[in-house]
């Protein structure tokens, strides 16, 4: 058994190597599945509890998890632990490295906002003249986009926007509430569109790839899955060049084993790959992997009220809903002082409004909490970040983890391009807000630090020239043809769309191609 | 793995989904509120054979409900300073307890001594700060302001704020940091719970906790921040 060599070896079971297991097994090629942490069966490991029964009443424990903000103390043991898994960075340069090593990884819990990136984002550069083009467009992946709302069933509604762009969605017919409507209209009189928001429903509640990917595979037969393995490296067959071996530790046990494979497909997240990929020193002859990381902007924005819905009269027609501000600056026009853009989740509330809007204490703020209950209404950015060479990762030889592997170093920071949109997007927010008829109550400037949108991308990315790039534009590695990346590595810009459609429809692109390479014998 | 194994897993998350793997919404929760409640999850098929040979059900009462706690982190003055400053943020209204029928200010006590060393001084600068801002105004401790006086020493700090964007100014931020914790902690005891059970009739708010996932015993696991001083006070 241990001379056996496995067809292809995927390593990551989230999004990517769902699709990529899905795809290849549904071609009839057999996968063996790899993956960091355990399966959280959600019988055996949750329970309902009250704060105030959990050791820290519901504050995150002190000391835990400083780098995951989304982080509390019910969810905390979901989180991969910073001091099992370490990473470094200059301590002036913040970096939030969120990280889920359950089967499914971040699947299990991402927001489930699904976009099609657009030509702006595939042709940047041919649009502004800044950083590169992607070596695909929209018309290339639009097949695929397709069939993954199909599988994800996206609900959302055409909006004809060349920068949002329409796809298969389930229709989203729901009207407007009143305070919604008049949100519109305000941003009609300025230009900005606000459009119905795009989600996946996924099946039962949950948008998976343990429950929408995963089965279709197991159900060939032609999937091997092993949870609880921690890979250490790839190593590379010296006559031939191609990789073929990868060996692992149990996580549990740290007994170190390896497998051989015919090919092998990198899924183990952004970050996470191209760490396995450094540590290996493979396939990186352009000297470009590590380099080219970027995430997106969240964190600024606006808390409103809407005074019609104060002092107990907020109804569903008035209150309620959301909305999704597309990138619109930089689109027909040029932004004073930054390039790309930006857009802004739009939501409406008829739930308790937080304290922290309103500078107030004791009986008086309990009087304002309760004069302003159910009249919220916010704003928040999703902003593009530039991709520079200078941000990068790279191996960290003093800082290794729980199973002596490298530690990855993060090199990154947001520049006045960031900045300068963030502070377009709250200053629009306020302006569309007040022309609403709204009354702004809190606002914030500052980007929360890089990271914390949890949509790393880039530092394996693709391109069609081998010195400038590290994957071909189909996830296929320059340097050997038997190594697949499908996760978010391989992006070249990340726009402000959050990055699951994209990564979902590139590995299913990227997987039937390799099979049809398979099939003629090519790889 | 086997393939049946993992279907069952995958199934049983399926069916429940939506209460176990509680997939967020976009817009961030607030730090200080738990998840919103989710529905119960019903028992699946192969479930109602074990149902029988379960323990018998013990209702838990959490430590706080009986017990005293007797290490101080804060010095006594510090620690009266806190009370006062408790009790002016979040008296107990008509319906609800305030902050010291709560507990909070022992279990920030214990909060904060067992914290970052960052949090811990800036607890303590701002809660001297505080007393010595009360004596150079007011002639009189913070543990013994009028509320009136205590009015003039907060109100220029309060601020509105959102979610990991607390003030920067230090004062500003222990003020402000403090008031959150403050009511968090008071919001999320066991007191307020049972007031809320009393007033609203609803469900007890509760959130979905996550178990440790086959934790790696190997390994030690993280400690909890720093362990109180060796110093201990009794009360």
């Amino acid at each position: 058994m241990a001379e056996e060599i496995v067809d292809v070896l995927i390593i990551g079971s989230g999004h990517s190597g769902g699709m990529a297991a899905k795809v290849l097994t549904e071609q009839g090629i057999s996968c063996l599945m790899l993956n960091a942490g355990p399966i959280a069966d959600v019988h055996k490991d949750t329970e309902l509890k009250p704060a105030y029964a959990l050791p820290f009443r519901g504050f995150k424990q002190p000391g835990l998890l400083p780098h995951v903000f989304q982080s509390n103390e019910f969810n905390a043991n979901t989180w991969v632990d910073e001091q099992e898994v370490p990473y470094t960075y200059d301590p002036k340069q913040p970096y939030n490295w969120v990280r889920v090593r359950l089967f499914g990884g971040r699947s299990l819990f991402w927001s489930r906002q699904s976009f099609r990136l657009s030509d702006y984002e595939f042709k940047g550069k041919s649009h502004d003249g800044f950083g590169d083009d992607w070596p695909i467009g929209l018309a290339d992946l639009s097949p695929y986009y397709s069939r993954v709302e199909a599988i994800f069933r996206v609900r959302g509604r055409a909006e004809g926007l060349p920068q949002y762009p329409d796809g298969n969605f389930v229709l989203d017919d729901s009207p407007w509430s009143g305070c919604m409507q008049r949100f519109i209209a305000a941003g009609k009189q300025a230009g900005v569109p606000v459009c119905k928001a795009r989600s996946s429903m996924g099946v039962d509640g949950l948008a998976s790839s343990v429950n929408l990917l995963l089965p279709d595979a197991f159900a060939t037969g032609k999937l091997k899955a092993i949870p609880n393995v921690v890979v250490r490296e790839l190593s590379v067959d010296k006559n031939t060049g191609l990789v073929n071996q990868v060996h692992f530790v149990d996580r549990l046990s740290r007994r170190e084993m390896s497998v051989r494979a015919r090919v092998v497909v990198l899924a183990a997240g952004t970050l996470e790959s191209t760490r396995l990929l450094l540590n290996s020193k493979l396939a990186n002859s352009s000297g470009v992997m590590g380099h080219y990381l970027i995430d997106q902007v969240y964190g600024p924005g606006i808390v409103c009220s809407v005074p019609e819905a104060r002092d107990g009269k907020a109804t569903p027609e008035l209150m309620g809903g959301n909305a999704l501000i597309p990138r619109f600056r930089n689109i027909d026009t040029k932004a004073k002082n930054f390039i790309r853009g930006y857009a802004l989740n739009v939501s409406s509330s008829t739930r308790p409004m937080d304290p922290r809007n309103f500078a107030a204490y004791g009986e008086d703020l309990q009087k304002k909490l309760d004069s302003y209950s159910g009249s919220g209404f916010s704003l928040g950015i999703m902003g593009e970040v530039l991709a520079h060479y200078e941000h990068c990762v790279s191996i960290d030889k003093n800082v290794v983890d729980a199973w002596g592997i490298p530690a990855l170093h993060i090199d990154t920071k947001y520049t006045d391009n960031e900045f300068n949109m963030a502070r377009d997007a709250v200053d629009t927010s306020v302006a569309l807000a007040e022309a609403a008829g709204f009354e702004v109550l809190s606002k914030n400037y500052d980007p929360n630090p890089p990271g914390y949108s949890i949509h790393e991308l880039g530092t394996c990315r693709m391109g069609d020239n081998p010195k400038t790039s590290v994957l071909n534009k189909w996830g296929q590695s320059h340097d050997m043809k038997n190594l697949f990346v499908v996760d978010g590595s391989s992006f070249v810009s990340a726009g402000w769309q959050n990055p699951t459609m994209t990564i979902v429809a590139l590995a299913m692109r990227s997987s039937e191609y390799l099979a049809d390479q398979m099939r003629r014998g090519n790889v | 793995m086997r393939r049946r194994d993992f279907v069952k897993a995958v199934v049983a998350a399926s069916v429940s989904a939506r209460t176990m793997l509680g997939q967020q919404a976009a817009t961030p929760v607030a730090p200080s509120t738990p998840p919103p409640t989710p529905a119960a999850p019903g028992p699946v098929p192969w479930m109602r054979g074990l149902m029988e040979v379960k323990p018998l059900s013990m209702t838990p009462i959490v430590p706080d409900a009986v017990a005293q706690t007797n290490a101080h982190f804060f010095i006594d003055r510090q620690m009266a300073t806190l009370r006062r400053l408790s009790e002016i943020l979040l008296p107990p209204s008509k319906d609800y307890p305030g902050a010291i029928e709560a507990g909070t200010p022992k279990f920030l006590d214990f909060l904060i001594g067992v914290s970052p060393s960052d949090r811990q001084q800036m607890y303590q600068s701002g809660l001297d700060r505080l007393d010595a801002e009360s004596h150079q105004h007011f002639g009189v401790s913070f543990a013994n302001v009028q509320p009136a006086q205590a009015d003039q020493l907060l109100r220029p700090w309060l601020r509105t704020w959102m979610t990991d964007h607390p003030p920067t100014e230090p004062y500003a931020h222990f003020i402000n940091v403090a008031h959150s914790d403050i009511r968090t902690a008071t919001i999320n005891s066991q007191a307020w719970s049972e007031a809320a059970s009393a007033t609203s009739q609803n469900e007890p708010d509760v959130g979905l906790y996550w178990f440790p996932v086959e934790p790696d015993l190997y390994r030690e696991g993280p400690a909890p921040g720093r362990r109180p001083t060796p110093q201990k006070r009794y009360s």
